[in-house]
């Protein structure tokens, strides 16, 4: 909301790149880590897979720092609102990873009576990662995705906070 | 540290509640050398009372309370004491009806029963007389219905039937 939002500036296309270049390998995440596929998640963040190759930075010490939120885990229908909360505190522009079967649609326990049937019924999710849970080559995978995605997208719409996106499968 | 006396076995230990109990204690059986025991519903606070305070059962710590749906035979709830001392445990059974289940809480007895009731109470519907704070613990304010009674239908098992074989068996033998 401010400068990049009105000026044309932001339109022209090496200066676009330049701007998306820089989002996407700048990724201060935010650890949403909720069950079982948060171990992994913290895996990918140690030093064997190690994402701050990739310019994800781990981990955020609260929503307002954080440019990206990765959903770890079983979304309760009592968590939800919180998640819904954390959300909500991050910052523009902001993206988000739904980690694990879990989060995706509900999982193993798609008919539980207090599981969330898939996280995106709560908030906007760019891209899904499939797996019980996915290995951390899976999330890798994933951030990369993101970055692609980033790569490519129209930065005045995304910093108006209006833009949710198509979702990208990993 | 001073010595205590042993575990008492399973048998040894149903023998002593008997005694005290009689036609009260209504079944009794061993699981892995644990005593089970079915104790009357107007007993129940006696016997949770006399295991805790009693030398001879010393049970100091209360494991969990859950409950069993037992269909037509209405609900039973599982209170499991451990001794620390004497490092045995009771697995105490009660009946606590079918159509507006309740007991009293034994959460003035062991504070650690306090939100296992709670769970219990919000789960099946059990009605916890005498309990400081009957509210919801893990399901969402809004919640309506008891999700672990038999009953309860899995709205999402209505739009998707379950794909594989019913794996929960007949109910209670
Ligand atoms: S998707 Fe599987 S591994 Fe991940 S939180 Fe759910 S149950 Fe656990």
């Amino acid at each position: 909301m401010g400068l990049i939002e009105r000026t044309p500036l932001a339109s022209i296309q090496p200066v676009k790149f330049l701007l998306n270049w820089g989002r996407k390998y700048s990724l201060w995440v935010m650890n949403f880590g909720l069950a079982c596929c948060a171990i992994e998640l913290i895996a990918t963040s140690t030093s064997k897979h190690d994402f701050i190759r990739l310019g994800v930075i781990p981990v955020a010490h609260g929503p307002r720092q954080a440019d990206l939120l990765v959903v770890a885990g079983t979304v309760t229908d009592k968590m939800a609102p919180a998640l819904k909360r954390v959300y909500d505190q991050i910052p523009d522009p902001k993206y988000t990873i739904s980690f694990g079967s879990c989060s995706n649609c509900g999982g193993p326990y798609w008919d539980s009576y207090s599981v969330t049937k898939g996280v995106d019924q709560i908030i906007p999710v760019d891209v899904y990662v499939p797996g019980c849970p996915p290995r951390p080559e899976a999330l890798l995978h994933g951030i990369i995705k993101l970055q692609e995605k980033i790569a490519h997208e129209d930065i005045r719409e995304k910093w108006s906070g209006k833009l949710t996106g198509a979702p990208a499968r990993s | 540290m001073e010595s205590s006396p042993g575990p008492l076995p399973a048998a040894e230990l149903t023998e002593r509640l008997r005694a005290r109990f009689g036609q009260d204690l209504l079944e009794s059986s061993d699981a892995l050398d644990q005593a089970v025991v079915r104790i009357a519903p107007d007993r129940y606070l006696d016997l949770i009372r006399t295991l805790r305070d009693d030398g001879d059962f010393a049970c100091d710590f209360l494991d969990f309370v859950s409950a069993v749906d037992r269909g037509d035979d209405g609900f039973d709830v599982v209170v499991q004491l451990w001794s620390t001392t004497r490092r045995h445990q009771v697995r105490v059974m009660v009946a606590a009806g079918k159509d507006e289940p309740r007991l009293p809480s034994i959460a003035d007895l062991y504070p650690g029963a306090n939100w296992h009731e709670r769970e219990t109470w919000e789960l099946f519907g059990i009605d916890f007389e005498g309990h400081p704070q009957l509210v919801k613990l893990l399901l969402p304010e809004q919640f309506e219905g008891f999700p672990l009674r038999k009953d309860f239908a899995l709205t999402t098992r209505l739009a998707k039937p379950w794909p594989g074989e019913e794996t929960t068996g007949e109910g209670p033998e």
